[in-house]
Formats: C-alpha cells, sequence, structure tokens
C-alpha cells in the first residue's frame, strides 16, 4: 500500500460536486450591478490600411455608453515575449487579419452593443495579403510587420556536436518532411471577462484565462495602471490548452471600457471569434535528417523547419525554438543541428497549445524512426530501447532528464498491448503502431526575464483549528490542480483532505505563473508543500514548548499529532481547549489521542494567525547558447503509446480500434487526474492526427469557425484507451511528482502514422489523415 | 449569438397555419425543428419578419400505415423516425439515414418535413425517401399538390414549394415484396457530422432469388441536388445480382454524378466514393432482400 | 414585442415574457437564474446547453423560449432531490469523468435520458447517447465509466 495517506489516491476532485450540479460559476454566469455589456469590432479583410474610423453615429444610439478605438487606448505594444510586443488593443495602421481588432463599445444590453457596432464607420484600402510560408516569404511580398523583412517573426540556428561529420560514421541516412494544419484548441467555454473599474481606482477583472498573473501585468503595463491596482480573478474556466495562457483583447478592451464609464463592463467571445482569435497550434513544415549505425545507433539529425504563424508573434518565439529543442530527448542523440523559421502571414495569429511547438516535430521524427527501424531490420520498439535515455541523461542541448521512466512506459504498452504477437502479423487493413514523447514539467524561466518566483502559497490555520486554508494564485482550469494542491497540503501537513479548504486563481493571493507548460503540480505544489510544512512546523513548536518535548520527536499524521517517544501527559492542553469550547458537543473524550485540532488552538493562542507561507523558483538550468531556456525545465514527464486501427482499403476510413497508453508522471499526487490528463490528451491527438484542421478562402477568411464542421472527435470516435502510470520518483519534484498533461499527447499522431503504415504499408507525411487522404496515397500507389 | 428580430406564431391546426403562409408569403418562414433555421437566422443569412412554428399542430406529427401507404406527417421528428417500427419495417434505409442524422440532440428536434424542405445537397433523409420513391404532399388555403420527391428538389435550398405552401407530409408506397434498400453516408467522424457523400440504392427482383425489375439509386452530396444514377439503374434491369454486378453498377454512377471540389473533398474523391457506396448499398438492399425470403 | 409564456422547469411553474428572438438557453439562465445550463457555441454543436425538454434532451439554444409554452424542461438543477445529488451527479464526480466541467451539465442530461429509456445499455449505446455532447477534456473515457456505474 501507498506510504501516502492522501496523495497517490482517487480522491474525488473538490470541484467536481460543484460541477455536476450547475454551481459551479463560469464567467459568464456572473453578473454585476449596473453592468455594461461590451462588444469588438473586427477586420472583414486580411491586410488593408485603416483610413479612418467614425464612432460618432454609434455613440449617438441610445444606450451606448462608450465606443472606444486605439484614440483612446493608446499605441503601447504588448504581447507574449517582450522581445516580440507586437499588438495593441486596436488597431490603429492597418488590419493584418481577417478579425484583427479596431473598436469596441459598451451598452446597456448586448443588442444595443452590436447594433452599435454595424454604426462604426471603417474605410480601409485594402493591400495585397499574404497566407503562405511560400507566399510570405518570397521576393516582393507585402511586408506586415516593417521591422520583420521577409516576414520573419523570429529564426533559429543551432547546432550541438557536428552533425556533417556524424553523418559521415553513418550506415543510414534517411531525410522526411512533414506537414501538420493549423490547429484551434475547441475548448467547450468561449473565452469572455467582467472589467470592474471602481471608484477608489482600482481594476479587477475576472476572466477566463489560464495566466492570472500574466494577464495582470499586461494589464498594468498596457493601461498605465500600478500593478497592486490591478487584480485578475479567475472563475472555473472551460478549459484553455494553452490558447487562454496570455491576454486578450476583450481582457483589455473591457478593462479600458470600464474604466472610461466608471461601470463593470461583460465582454464575450461567440465561437467565431475564438477561431478568429487563434492562438491555437501553428502548421509546422519540418524537414528532417537523422543519421544511424547499422546497429540502430543514432548519430546525428539535422533539422528545418517552417512555422506559419499568422499575423502576430503570441507564444510563436518559444514555439518556434520549442519545435527544436524537444528533440534532444528521450533518446541519446549527440549531434544536433537545426534551424527553425517562424513566418508572419495575415491569418489569426498561432501560439501555444497542449505539447507546445513539439507534437509536430515529434510525429515527423517517430515517423522517420520507425523507417529507420524497418530498413536496418529492427523492431521499432528496440530501436527506441536502444537509444533511450536513462535517469541522470543530459541531452545535447543541455536538458536534464533527472527521471526517466521512458523504458518502463514502453514495456508497458509492449505488454499491454500484446505488440510481440500483433506487430507484422495483423491482416491487411489492420495495423499496429508505437511512438514515444516527452514534454517539460514547466518552462524552467518565465515569459518576462525575470528572477521571479514562479509560483507562491499562503496557507493559514482557521483560529479553532483544525482547517487549512491554502492560497494561492494558480489556475484551476479543468486539469485538477486545485484538488492536486488540497492533496498536497494534507498530506504535507499531515491532516485529511477534508480539513483542507482552497482558494485559487486570484492575483491577490501571491504570485503565479499560471496553467501553461505542464508546470503547476510540480512548482506551486512545490509552493504549497513548504507552505504546509512550515504550518506544521509552527504547530509543534508551540507543542515543544508547552510538552518540553522536541520537535523531532514529535509528528502529524491522518490529523491527530503523533508523538514518535513517550507519550507525554497533554490533559492540560486537552483542559484548556475544552474550557474554550464550553457547551460545543464535539470535544475531545479523555481517551483519545492529542488531535490537530488542538495542537492548532493551542498554536493560535501562543502565536496569533498560523501562517505558512511557500515559493518556488527552480534553479538556473540549460546551456548558455542563444535560447537555451526554451526547452529546459526541473523535470521530464514521458510517455509511450501503441495504437491499433483498421483502415477501410476502399474509403481510405482509419477506425481507431485501441489505445495502450503509459506515462510516467512521477510520483501521481491524484491518480484519476493523471489518467483523465492521458485520455485527453489522446483524444486532442486523435483529432489532430485524423480530423481537425482550420481551413481559410483565398480571403484569409476561416470557412469552418464552428464545431460542426472543425470536428473535435465525438464519444463514438474514442476507443478505449487502457491507460497504465508509470511513477518514477522525480527528485525534483514534490514528493517525486512531475507532468502529464502535454507529454501525453507527444506519442498519439505518430503512433497511429506508424498504425497506418503497418496496415496499408504507406507512409503519409501530411495530417490529417482523412479519408480523402489516406485512399489518394492508396490510388497513388495502385497506379506506381 | 443573438437572433434578429420576428414576429412569433403557433398556429394549431393546418388551416391556420396555411392562412399565416398566405398572408405572409415571402416574409415568414415555417418553423418546424429549427435546427437548420435558427443557425441560419443566427448567421443572419435569413431575416424572416414571421416565424410561423408547426410544432403544435397534431396532424403533422403522426405516421400511420393506411393501406399499401406509409404516411409520415412533416412534423415527425428524426429520433421519432428511428424508434417507429413502421418505420423500420417498411423503409429500413429511412431508418439508418434517421439514425446518421446529425446527434441525438438534433434528432430530438429535427423533422422529416424539414430536413427536406432545407433541399441541402448533404441531408441524411432524402436519399432512402427517393430510393424509396416518396411522394411529399405540398398544401396551401387554396388546395393542395402532390409532388414526387425527385421533382420537389431544384437545387441546393430550393425547392418546389411556393412561398404559401406547407409541406405537410410523406408518402412512402410500401415496398413490393422481394424488395430491399440500403443508406450508407460517409463523413469525417462518427456523430455530428456533414457527409462527404452519401447514397442510398433500392432493388426489388421478379421472383425471390429473381432478376433485379425495379433499382432506384439516389447519390447525396454530388450535385447541386440529390442525383438519381441512371445509367447504374438502368444497368441493373433484368440481371441477376451479384457482387461483381453491383460493383459495376457502382462504377456506372460514378458517370451519373457531377461532385465539385469544396473544403469537404475533391471531385474526384466524391466521385469514387459515389462507386463504392454504390456497391455497397446495393449490396444491403440484395441482403434485406434475401433476408426476408 | 414580449409575450406571457408559463412552463414547468424543474417541477416548478413560471409564468414569464419573452421576447420571440430569446433562445431557450437565454430564457433559463439570465431570466431564471439557471446557469447550469452552458452555451459554448450557440449553434447546436457542442451540447453544453443541453435541457430536457418534454422527456427529450434538445439543445436549448435551438429552441425559442416561446416554443417552451407549456412545456416541462429539466435542467442540471433538477436532478438534486431532498436524497442529494442524482446517482449520476455522484458517479460523474467520483470517477473523474468533469475536468473542466463545461459540458457535465449537458452531458450528465443526455445520459440521465439514455438511462431512464434503457436502463442498461451497452458501451455503444452509452457512446451514441452522449455523441451530441463534445467534451475536450476527457477523452470521454471516464464519463463512459461514470454511465456504466450507475447503470442497473
Amino acid at each position: 500500500m501507498s506510504q501516502y495517506d492522501v496523495i497517490n489516491s482517487r480522491a474525488t476532485r473538490i470541484d467536481s460536486q460543484d460541477k455536476a450540479t450547475g454551481r459551479a460559476v463560469f464567467i459568464d454566469d456572473m453578473k454585476m450591478p449596473g453592468m455594461l455589456y461590451g462588444a469588438i469590432l473586427q477586420s472583414p479583410l486580411a491586410h488593408a490600411e485603416i483610413l479612418s474610423i467614425d464612432t460618432s453615429a454609434a455613440k449617438k444610439l441610445p444606450g451606448v455608453k462608450a465606443a472606444v478605438t486605439s484614440q483612446e487606448a493608446g499605441l503601447i505594444k504588448y504581447g507574449v515575449s517582450p522581445a516580440r510586443y507586437d499588438e495593441t488593443i486596436f488597431c490603429y495602421d492597418k488590419v493584418r487579419h481577417v478579425g484583427d481588432n479596431i473598436a469596441a463599445v459598451a451598452a446597456t444590453d448586448l443588442e444595443t452593443a452590436m447594433a452599435a457596432l454595424s454604426l462604426i464607420k471603417v474605410e480601409y484600402r485594402e493591400m495585397p495579403a499574404v497566407f503562405t510560408v511560400e507566399e510570405a516569404m518570397s521576393d516582393g511580398a507585402p511586408i506586415l510587420h516593417e521591422e520583420y523583412p521577409r516576414n520573419i517573426c523570429a529564426e533559429v540556428h543551432q547546432e550541438f556536436g557536428d552533425v556533417e561529420t556524424a553523418f559521415k560514421e553513418c550506415d543510414l541516412i534517411k531525410t522526411t518532411s512533414f506537414v501538420n494544419k493549423r490547429q484551434d484548441a475547441a475548448f467547450i467555454e468561449p473565452q469572455g471577462c467582467i472589467a470592474d473599474y471602481d471608484l477608489s481606482g482600482t481594476l479587477t477583472l475576472y476572466s477566463s484565462t489560464q495566466v492570472p498573473h500574466y494577464v495582470q501585468r499586461t494589464l498594468a503595463m498596457v493601461l498605465k495602471l500600478p500593478v497592486g491596482k490591478v487584480r485578475v480573478v479567475k472563475p472555473y474556466v472551460g478549459a484553455g490548452f494553452g490558447i487562454k495562457a496570455a491576454a486578450n483583447h476583450i481582457e483589455l478592451a473591457a478593462c479600458l471600457l470600464s474604466m472610461k464609464t466608471g461601470r463593470p463592463v461583460k465582454m464575450n467571445f461567440d465561437r467565431e471569434q475564438v477561431f478568429l482569435h487563434g492562438r491555437a497550434r501553428h502548421q509546422f513544415f519540418h524537414t528532417m535528417t537523422t543519421g544511424v549505425k547499422k546497429d540502430g545507433t543514432l548519430m546525428a539529425l539535422k533539422h528545418e523547419c517552417y512555422l506559419n504563424g499568422g499575423a502576430y508573434s503570441s507564444f510563436g518565439i518559444a514555439t518556434v525554438y520549442y519545435a527544436g529543442s524537444l528533440l534532444g530527448g528521450p533518446y541519446r542523440l549527440p549531434n544536433m543541428k537545426y534551424d527553425g523559421y517562424r513566418i508572419y502571414t495575415n491569418l489569426p495569429a498561432c501560439g501555444a497549445q497542449r505539447g507546445h511547438g513539439g507534437v509536430a516535430a515529434r510525429a515527423c521524427w517517430e515517423q522517420q524512426l520507425d523507417m529507420i527501424a524497418e530498413e536496418l531490420g529492427m523492431d521499432p520498439i528496440d530501436l527506441r530501447l536502444k537509444n533511450m535515455m536513462v535517469a541522470g541523461d543530459v541531452t545535447c542541448n543541455d536538458l536534464n532528464m533527472s527521471s526517466l521512466g521512458m523504458k518502463e512506459c514502453i514495456e508497458a504498452v509492449k505488454e499491454g498491448s500484446d505488440w510481440k504477437n500483433k506487430k507484422g502479423r495483423l491482416p491487411k487493413g489492420k495495423g499496429i503502431g508505437m511512438a514515444c514523447g516527452f514534454f517539460v514539467s514547466g518552462a524552467g524561466y518565465p515569459i518576462y526575464r525575470s528572477d521571479t518566483y514562479h509560483g507562491t502559497a499562503v496557507i493559514k490555520l482557521t483560529e479553532d483549528g483544525g482547517t487549512a486554508l491554502v492560497y494561492t494564485a494558480s489556475a484551476e482550469i479543468g486539469q485538477g490542480s486545485d484538488t492536486a494542491f488540497a492533496m498536497i497540503a494534507a498530506e504535507a501537513l499531515g491532516i485529511p483532505l477534508e480539513c483542507v479548504r482552497l482558494e485559487s486563481g486570484d492575483t491577490d493571493f501571491g504570485v503565479d505563473l499560471g496553467a501553461y507548460s505542464s508546470r503547476q503540480t510540480l512548482m506551486t505544489g512545490h509552493a504549497v508543500k513548504e507552505a504546509a510544512e512550515s504550518v506544521k512546523l509552527q504547530v509543534l513548536e508551540v507543542l515543544s514548548r508547552e510538552l518540553k518535548i522536541p520537535v523531532y520527536d514529535m509528528d502529524i499524521k491522518k490529523g491527530v499529532i503523533v508523538f514518535k517517544k513517550e507519550k507525554p501527559d497533554f490533559s492540560g492542553l486537552r483542559t484548556r481547549y475544552i474550557k474554550e469550547h464550553r457547551g460545543w458537543t464535539d470535544n475531545p473524550a479523555p481517551e483519545e489521542d492529542l488531535s490537530f485540532r488542538e495542537a492548532s488552538r493551542i498554536a493560535y493562542l501562543a502565536k496569533g494567525s498560523i501562517v505558512g507561507t511557500g515559493k518556488y523558483k527552480p534553479p538556473e538550468l540549460g546551456g548558455k547558447f542563444k535560447g537555451a531556456t526554451v526547452g529546459t525545465s526541473p523535470a521530464y514527464g514521458c510517455s509511450a503509446q501503441v495504437v491499433e486501427l483498421s483502415v477501410d482499403m476502399e474509403t481510405g476510413q482509419i477506425a481507431i480500434e485501441k489505445m495502450t497508453d503509459a506515462h510516467d508522471c512521477g510520483r501521481a499526487i491524484n491518480r484519476t487526474s493523471v489518467e483523465g490528463q492521458m485520455e485527453g490528451s489522446v483524444s486532442m491527438g486523435i483529432g489532430e492526427a485524423l480530423y481537425e484542421e482550420v481551413k481559410f478562402d483565398d480571403k484569409g477568411r476561416v470557412i469552418n469557425a464552428d464545431l460542426a464542421e472543425y470536428k473535435i472527435p465525438t464519444a463514438l470516435d474514442m476507443p478505449h484507451v487502457e491507460t497504465i502510470i508509470v511513477e518514477s520518483n522525480e527528485p525534483n519534484g514534490p514528493f517525486g511528482a512531475k507532468e502529464v498533461g502535454e507529454g501525453a499527447i507527444m506519442p498519439t499522431i505518430p503512433a497511429i502514422l506508424n498504425a497506418v503504415y503497418d496496415a496499408v504499408g504507406l507512409r503519409i507525411f501530411e495530417l490529417p489523415l482523412t479519408s480523402e487522404r489516406v485512399w489518394t496515397a492508396m490510388k497513388i500507389r495502385a497506379k506506381g | 449569438m443573438l437572433l434578429p428580430k420576428f414576429d412569433f406564431h403557433e398556429p394549431l391546426t393546418l388551416p391556420e397555419a396555411c392562412q399565416m403562409m398566405s398572408e405572409f408569403g415571402r416574409k415568414a418562414r415555417p418553423l418546424a425543428g429549427g435546427t437548420d433555421l435558427m443557425i441560419n437566422m443566427k448567421k443572419k443569412i435569413v431575416s424572416p419578419e414571421h416565424l410561423i412554428s408547426l410544432s403544435r399542430i397534431d396532424e403533422l406529427k403522426a405516421a400511420q400505415c393506411s393501406g399499401n401507404m406509409l404516411k409520415i406527417g412533416s412534423c415527425v421528428t428524426v429520433a421519432e423516425l428511428t424508434e417507429s417500427e413502421l418505420v423500420r419495417k417498411n423503409c429500413s434505409a429511412l431508418c439508418t439515414g434517421a439514425k446518421a442524422l446529425g446527434s441525438p440532440l438534433i434528432r430530438n428536434l429535427a423533422t422529416i418535413g424539414g430536413n427536406i424542405a432545407s433541399a441541402r445537397p448533404a441531408a441524411d433523409l432524402p436519399p432512402s425517401l427517393m430510393a424509396y420513391n416518396a411522394k411529399v404532399v405540398l398544401k396551401k388555403s387554396s388546395g393542395e399538390r402532390l409532388v414526387l420527391l425527385d421533382d420537389f428538389f431544384k437545387g441546393p435550398g430550393l425547392t418546389e414549394l411556393q412561398a404559401d405552401e406547407l409541406l405537410t407530409e410523406i408518402q412512402i408506397e410500401t415496398p413490393p415484396p422481394y424488395s430491399g434498400c440500403g443508406y450508407i453516408n460517409m463523413g469525417i467522424r462518427k456523430a455530428q457530422d456533414c457527409n462527404i457523400v452519401n447514397v442510398a440504392s433500392f432493388i426489388s427482383l421478379d421472383a425471390p432469388d429473381g432478376l433485379i425489375k425495379t433499382a432506384r439509386i439516389i447519390m447525396g452530396c454530388v450535385g447541386p441536388k440529390h442525383l438519381r444514377a441512371c445509367s447504374a439503374e438502368t444497368f441493373l434491369i433484368g440481371k441477376k445480382a451479384s457482387e461483381e454486378l453491383f460493383a459495376q453498377a457502382g462504377e456506372a454512377a460514378m458517370k451519373d454524378c457531377s461532385p465539385i471540389d469544396d473544403f469537404r473533398g475533391s471531385a474526384e474523391y466524391k466521385r469514387a466514393m459515389v462507386g463504392v457506396l454504390t456497391k455497397r448499398t446495393l449490396a444491403m438492399a440484395y441482403e434485406e432482400v434475401r433476408s426476408e425470403n | 414585442m414580449k409575450k406571457l409564456i408559463s412552463l414547468t422547469v424543474n417541477g416548478k411553474s413560471y409564468q414569464i415574457a419573452t421576447e420571440p428572438n430569446q433562445t431557450l438557453a437565454d430564457l433559463l439562465r439570465y431570466e431564471l437564474g439557471l446557469f447550469g445550463t452552458k452555451k459554448g457555441c450557440e449553434m447546436g454543436d457542442c451540447g453544453s446547453c443541453t435541457v430536457i425538454m418534454d422527456g427529450k434532451p434538445v439543445n436549448s439554444c435551438l429552441v425559442l423560449a416561446m416554443q417552451a409554452n407549456r412545456r416541462s424542461i429539466t435542467t442540471i438543477e433538477g436532478l438534486e432531490s431532498e436524497k442529494g445529488l442524482h446517482p449520476l451527479q455522484q458517479a460523474f464526480a467520483e470517477k473523474g469523468a468533469i475536468q473542466c466541467g463545461f459540458c457535465s451539465s449537458g452531458m450528465i442530461l443526455s445520459a440521465k435520458h439514455l438511462l431512464d429509456k434503457n436502463p442498461k445499455p451497452n458501451e455503444a449505446e452509452i457512446r451514441s447517447a452522449i455523441s451530441g455532447n463534445l467534451c475536450r477534456c476527457t477523452g470521454y473515457q471516464k464519463i463512459v465509466e461514470a454511465v456504466k456505474g450507475v447503470r442497473g
């Protein structure tokens, strides 16, 4: 049995009953007295000079309280990476994509606000637009941002070791190219917010965000307010997957409108606007050349990648780095060269989505590794095992695998899928494939250059004793982080989960960089653990003085004070406790052990409020080269997956029949939540592999900006997933824990590609694997 | 997302509804399940001044068999079609089509009449209905007419319906002995999908294990409206059913369709899938013939 | 112009004036304060606004409030009883079938309708019954397991 009392269990999530009953409050469920409704005017054109904007008619419409443009908003630039702040709240010189933001209004109701938008007159001079990487980089192409010639938003050139020399020693060198399609995260709750600028000059923004802290800083910077006058509060959030990990235009516009009107302002995206805002997975064009020895030893990887970035940078600089750096592992690879380019185009900006930067790269490479294995006559699993890193290995680009249960994951899926009896033995049209992957447990550095703590936590004991209140600014967006931190606090403090209450998602509670890069369990978890340990120590120190027992001879377990040596006479303390609770019916009986509740009351009487704080910041990580920070992390989660599928030989339709998925999450804090992340990752991976693609017409307009034509898997499309949790003990994680939310998507797409090959003998290098794409490949082969 | 403003009417009888249609004409739209109309109104593609809800008119909500005629009221929901023993027994392919439509939530609202009258070339019910040679009753205050479904569709969103007419009933003659029908729709995912291609095929034999006497093959998504695969149908007549014959019919059907490239698929692929689905639906139809003997 | 309608929501009768162009989803949320009914797409694609109307689960974003006149509606708030949470609500909470929770109301109502009609559904029937309710977090597996756990 587990050595733990709370963590490593299947505790029911602390938010699940509220969510099961409709009580949980999401942003659009909130209303404030005097609240106005805002709406945002977006460009119908992909690239155009703005000649004039006239809001006078809109302002005259009864019920309209404010209409704002760049004139009122100012021209302070913001974005994700300070190195590429390239957005303003509203466009002023030109629009760069369909859906670019021009003006906003606030009115007494939404109908009036929408009517006001239609009264705003904008004169444009349409300009030529570029939608593809080729168009954007061609000679004479229109330029989106003058500072970036050839529309190159960012480029990366890295070489570790000496790739060309290594290729000379190789017995087999393989080159393949691969392209995925622009994604939409398709979370079910569209972004929304309510801004409230009060009479004291404090701005409070309630928002469906993953990152209250970054939003707070952006609001303060752009609206020129002190950080202390800006509070961001996150209610329950209907998921984000990376897209809600930066301030968006309606958050800024609502704040501006609230400051202008002195009234709360609510703004929502509708589903089409979710697509127009974009910020999800880029389209990547990868070309990779891998060299190996005949025994399968990996020698070198030469990798070139172009990203269609859309009109703004968003997370794109990190993305273009991640696309290269995340191939450093999990295999021993001594030489790696990477050239990456992120290109501006007149489409909505792309950003970060689950598996940031690494998903398409992983798909390209893991398929190529399968091809290499076949040419070498090796089982693809053996090729992978031969090159697998082990705990303690450092990649050629300085990523430290402080724990790595990769081999255990592979063994688990091999066993769980009955691989040896299926690989190469299934009838035509049926296939089995596998792949591996890994991901960071939190980015090693914040998005803005800073020595900030990545997470802080405060735990306060209630004065009656017995309940620990946990406060963090972390972001529960559906992944279960609140529950994980309540469990960590309970475990570290030695009390039952029911004795913990938790509040999160409010910048007033501290600093937390938020829910992105799979960082919270490890980073916020550390801070919470430290705060809990501090509280525990404070309680035990008071007991130590009262009972004359050294602190180290006592402990707290399951809500009871444990005396490691002789049990002292604590009847004096108990009498004091009972005296303070005359008439109460639940006072302890004489024979009972000394409870945490009694001890914490005694501690309060001695010291006042018992408050513990915790904090976490990773040590300095990574190498010294340019871009060395991207990809660093205190720990890496990893997974292996096997997929079994069938292909209809006449139509090309793929049916996924079974997935076997093993993930090393370090110590699982909540086993049910870990499985939930694994299964959710697989479903997002299946969607990207088989169905999903944001499509545009020749004017740069999204033609499938809804959940009917942008197709995510339904319950009928998902196979049964056999989830296997592999637990390494991560030295840098709280209780040994690390990530699961993103690493688990890495193997899904390449495992499917490899299984399709096993089924029909065809390698396909473009996603999604629609029936038509598979059919076309089969037809081309048939023609020879 | 806001709906445009309109007046809402909820007649309780058919004459009342027809009266309203004649009064408001093109300014009005009948509202059945609303699964198409609400979306088009939210997108501001249409903004009728009057909505005439048909959902309280009981006579539009019945399905019954009288003699050799199955009569289905236009407001029978798609979910009801999937559950109707009458439909399953007489028109199994219609039942298959109904089960393939949208999602359970959509099927509880969407009606057979709406699925026909919206005239979307990808719709799930028209292929099998046309394969069963269904007719529709179009009614207005001054009278009614019976139109073969083959003649009802004029193009995408375009039908034989006049501004003051309502589609009130679908009539299907009970299929003759030794007949069967099959329907397959092909999309991207398994629910909530818009079809890439859909095909329904009906055959009847002159005797158990006899020769093919009639054949009707309907192809969706490969033309401005649902198309008959005429040369494939002709090819089948008088021949003995076999896998090979059905494959040949599929090849003929490929020449009968006129698909276009769009974001759902290329014309070439759709044409090829017409071949596959024709072959497979004919096999389903033949299987039904045999299973009933 | 607003018109008066009467409807029963979770067993309680209401008379309320509504504009013709108000959807049932908006009426439930903004007029009756039943915020458990969510709006994820407003186009009938996601199922987060699912309510049970006269015994059938429907997308309330595609139903006009006026069409609900004289009808009976069950929303997620109507599933609890004096005995506490509905077994499905309890199972969803315990089995990890809820992550972000935005689809949960609709998902639970679709599942309830299935079990009311078919107390012993197999896995395929469960998946089919919830196929109009999109979930992006769970991959559906724990939802299917929760429903299985409640079936007779």
